[in-house]
């Protein structure tokens, strides 16, 4: 009956009920299983704006291969109630399977029809009566039903018993209780379906020692590694984890956390940490940074280098709190009055989500200048199986910063924000240093910082700041393109000509990723490029493979293809095919190879002409 | 104690600047720039010893008067940026200076929070009842019925009670000085700069321009020594007292002042027994133990 499944290099799992009953417990406990066991992991969470209720889902994508999207459809649904049986009945794929343990169920004539057509098994789990019979609490459920799950994917009960006995290592009564729960679900026999069987990939080891966490967890350590020493943040879905998980670590880090009263506060407060001369970084999402603009247009004039996460949510207003979106990269690219240099980054999965945060305080420091960090809340929340960092390629670079006592004492007041400094980036050092002192100056001002309001010096500061944005541009590196080659994936950086040439940032990386691994694009002549620097943008490689490819296709989580805006703005090639999407959910990796296939087909029948205007 | 203008150690001509003043004749922020100075000369801090932060307004202008660190930065936003600059360095004396304007209206929050938090910096409300800078508009704190630049009916809004207001949200230092009243301002902030956590100093000045009510004579025939009078700055109840009743005389000097509450880098669990400060620590950091958790 499952033989569809043997075929699939995927499987997915979806567990559904009400927030607050759990889900995510099992969610959380059969990742780190699967992970131990030799697989990749792909968590994603759906849920609502409220603390209990609602209906709720964390969904598992479980490969041996390299694995970064959900699937739209699932091949397993467990749901903790009844709910779940009718919301979700349409998320299960033709022959799948639903898991359920609500007593005395009764479909629908039309839901019966359904299930019996698309040959979907269903699994009654009597948890109820089975924690009766082993005197335990119903929250013993989760343990319950992960066991039975692990039983289905054909996996050794030490592994789960591992896990969860290492969170009972010292309450032995718990221990002894939560191990016979194990054992009672992994023995679980449906009477009607017999045992149920799952079985995943063959293994791969590589996994084992991976490390399992959300793109919060990956920027908050990546935070902790790029030295910063001071946080203040404003809770806002979906930057609150990242406020989460590192005021959790701060008797670890012994970092400076402080919960402010609003946005404003944060954003100034970081930015009297940078200026004293520590790392400082905040969080918030795209409201909250509405309200942060005023004092990043300060931090652009007094050149200073606090570092900003925008965590992004569909708008406009309060919007979709819960949910994702690419939409507001032309509003932090826009974002604050006058002309000022920025950088903007926006990490692809969790690998960039570490490694970009000390190069994101590199390029503040370096620049002199405010420096933002645009995700979303699918990387904030998704989990992914990630090879451990590797830490040994980071460097700190502080730039023009003058710390030796002899080059402090050579200092004038001038040289602060000297606009003859080459690429405007003039000397810099910290309050308490024994040198010439100066003013970090928000109004116009001179090399001193004193507030000066003539002609010639404000066209001097103002070309002395925006060369540092020429500067900067040219340090930062062009988008990578990825291909398959021979199954695998590689950056290619020849700039190849293609037959279909996607484009896209942020988040939606690691799906694209997959959907190219998908087998209808097997030997096809796709190129995907990323990109992970969106402001200042470079266009050059761009520009050259959208030539040079028969279709150029942006995949972008907006409406209006920002990214292209962007493109067409700094290069002139507009690109003219969208797959977009603004209803708060990610690119599914089905969907998206749906949408891809037209362009794929077409593309070998009828050549458009250059996308270039 | 004599204020050295030369000496071997710190002086009034370390924090000169060679940049005019700007500010109107009689205005009282010449009083408050002279006691500042004084009061850092006395406590012995060198310019490249100290932080001073800026608001947006008269005040304002200060910014490039002075020698020493600088900073001026967003109307109402000083008290936020001065608090973060402190805790990345709690070994640098951090003042904030800002108008009555910005701080009982755009930047009220900060305040309230300001002083909730207890943040180890000093606080100069440079209070002459309007908005100079912007040319005289009404502040929460101008008596109401004035007439102002926006309001020529006189203002309808009632006049927020500033000291009751702060006295109400359990500060730790509440002093008021008077622009005119150089020496004692000067004590004043030797005080503040002294204090364990937030310091709260009104200072009530002239505004020549706009102030046709608080002028400067008004002040100094209202303003008196609480200090001469025998005023015991750790009575809670009489400090308030005469901080909020202003009707006939207007009592000045350190009102209240409490050092048994811990300032909010003191109450920083994580940061117990560290010597360092945030700023000193700034490097690449190993989160191997930390990657563990996630295995």
């Amino acid at each position: 009956m499952f033989h569809h499944v043997l075929c699939l290099s995927r499987v997915s799992l979806k567990i559904v009920g009400a927030s607050g009953q759990g889900i995510n417990s099992v969610g959380e406990i059969l990742a780190k299983g699967l992970k131990r066991a030799g697989y990749c992991v792909f968590g994603y969470r759906e849920y609502p704006s409220l603390i209990k209720g609602g209906h709720a889902s964390y969904q598992l994508d479980i490969s041996a291969g390299t694995i970064g999207s959900s699937e739209r459809q699932v091949d397993l649904l467990l749901t903790f109630n009844h709910h779940g049986l009718t919301i979700n009945l349409p998320d299960v794929k033709d022959g799948g399977v639903i898991i359920h343990s609500v007593a005395d169920w009764k479909w629908t004539p039309e839901a019966s029809k359904d299930i019996a057509k698309r040959k979907i098994k269903v699994v009654y789990l009597p948890v109820e009566e089975l924690l009766k019979k082993l005197k335990a609490k119903s929250i013993l459920a989760n343990v319950l039903l992960s066991a039975f799950l692990w039983s289905a994917f054909d996996q050794k009960a030490d592994v789960l018993k591992d896990l969860v006995g290492s969170r009972f290592a010292k309450k032995k009564d718990l221990l002894e209780l939560n191990m016979r729960c194990i054992e009672e679900g992994m023995a679980f026999t449906d009477s009607t379906v017999g045992h149920l069987s799952i079985p995943l990939p063959k293994p791969d080891r590589v996994w084992k020692d991976h490390l399992l966490l959300t793109g919060a967890h990956a920027l908050g350590l990546g935070a902790v590694h790029a030295g910063v020493r001071f946080y203040a943040g404003y809770p806002m879905t979906p930057s609150s984890p990242l406020l989460t998980f590192i005021a959790e670590l701060q008797n670890k880090t012994q970092m400076a956390v402080k919960q402010a009263e609003d946005e404003i506060t944060a954003a100034q407060m970081v930015s009297g940490a940078a200026f004293m001369g520590t790392r400082a970084l905040t969080a918030t999402a795209g409201g909250g940074f509405d309200l942060m603009t005023e004092t990043l247009s300060m931090n652009g004039m007094i050149e200073n280098s606090p570092v900003f996460v925008v965590a992004q949510r569909p708008g406009p207003a309060t919007g979709l709190p819960t949910w994702t979106a690419q939409a507001d990269l032309l509003m932090t690219v826009h974002s604050a009055h006058g002309e000022f240099p920025r950088c903007i980054v926006a990490p692809g999965d969790a690998e960039d989500a570490f490694h970009l945060m000390p190069q994101a305080f590199n390029i503040a420091e370096r620049f002199q200048t405010p420096v933002l960090v645009l995700t979303d809340k699918q990387l904030m929340e998704a989990l992914y199986t990630q090879a451990p960092y590797d830490q040994s390629k980071t460097t700190l670079d502080r730039g023009a910063l003058v710390t030796g006592a002899k080059q402090l004492a050579a200092l004038k007041e001038s040289d602060r924000y000297d606009p003859k400094a080459k690429d405007g980036i003039s000397k810099r050092w910290l309050p308490g240093a024994k040198a010439a002192t100066f003013c970090a100056q928000a109004d116009e001002h001179d090399g001193h910082g004193n507030s000066v309001d003539d002609a010639e010096n404000a066209r001097f500061q103002m070309e002395k700041r925006m060369k540092k944005m020429s500067a900067l541009k040219s340090f930062l590196p062009q988008p990578d393109l990825y291909r398959i080659e021979n199954g695998k994936l590689i950056i290619d950086n020849s700039n190849p000509s293609l037959d279909l040439l996607l484009i896209g940032w942020g988040s939606t990386k690691t799906v694209v990723l997959d959907a190219l691994r998908d087998e209808k694009f097997a030997g096809k002549n796709i190129g995907y490029l990323h990109f992970t620097y969106v402001w200042p943008l470079k266009t050059e490689r761009f520009a050259q493979l959208a030539a040079k490819a028969k279709k150029v296709v942006l995949v972008e989580g907006n409406q209006q293809g920002q990214l292209g805006m962007l493109l067409a703005q700094e290069s002139g090639v507009r690109v003219e095919s969208k797959i977009l999407k603004y209803d708060g959910r990610p690119f599914f990796v089905d969907e998206l190879v749906e949408k891809i296939e037209p362009f794929v087909l077409s593309s070998s029948v009828k050549r458009p002409r250059s996308s270039r205007r | 104690m004599t204020v050295p203008l030369d000496s071997n150690g710190v002086s009034m001509k370390d924090y000169l600047s060679p940049v005019q003043c700007t500010w109107c004749d009689g205005c009282g922020d010449y009083g408050i720039w002279t006691a500042l100075r004084q009061a850092l000369v006395e406590l012995k801090i060198a310019p490249t010893q100290v932080l001073l932060c800026y608001d947006v307004g008269c005040h304002g202008n200060m910014s490039d008067k002075l020698s020493g660190y600088r900073f001026h930065g967003l109307h109402g936003r000083v008290i936020p940026f001065a608090a973060g600059a402190k805790l990345a360095n709690m070994k640098l004396p951090v003042i904030a200076e800002g108008g009555d304007g910005a701080s009982f209206s755009e930047g009220v929050g900060h305040l309230v929070h300001a002083v909730r938090s207890n943040y180890p910096i000093v606080f100069i409300l440079h209070n002459n009842a309007n908005y100079g800078l912007t040319t005289g508009q009404a502040s929460a704190l101008t008596p109401k019925g004035q007439k102002m630049n926006t309001s020529p009916n006189g203002i309808p809004e009632r006049t927020l009670p500033s000291m009751d207001f702060i006295f109400s949200l359990e500060p730790t230092f509440v002093a008021r000085g008077f622009s005119g009243a150089i020496w004692q301002l000067k004590e004043i902030l030797k005080a503040a700069i002294q204090h364990r956590g937030f310091a709260f100093v009104d200072v009530l000045q002239a505004c020549p321009s706009y102030n046709k009510f608080a002028t400067h004579e008004y002040l100094l025939e209202r303003c008196y020594d609480s200090w001469k009078e025998g005023h015991d700055p750790k009575d809670l109840a009489k400090a308030r007292h005469l901080a909020c009743d202003t009707s006939q005389r207007i009592a000045t000097g350190v009102l209240y002042q409490n050092q048994d509450v811990p300032n909010f880098y003191e109450e920083l669990v994580a940061r117990k027994g560290i010597e360092t400060t945030p700023v000193e620590e700034v490097g690449i950091k190993d989160i191997g133990d930390l990657m563990k958790d996630f295995m």
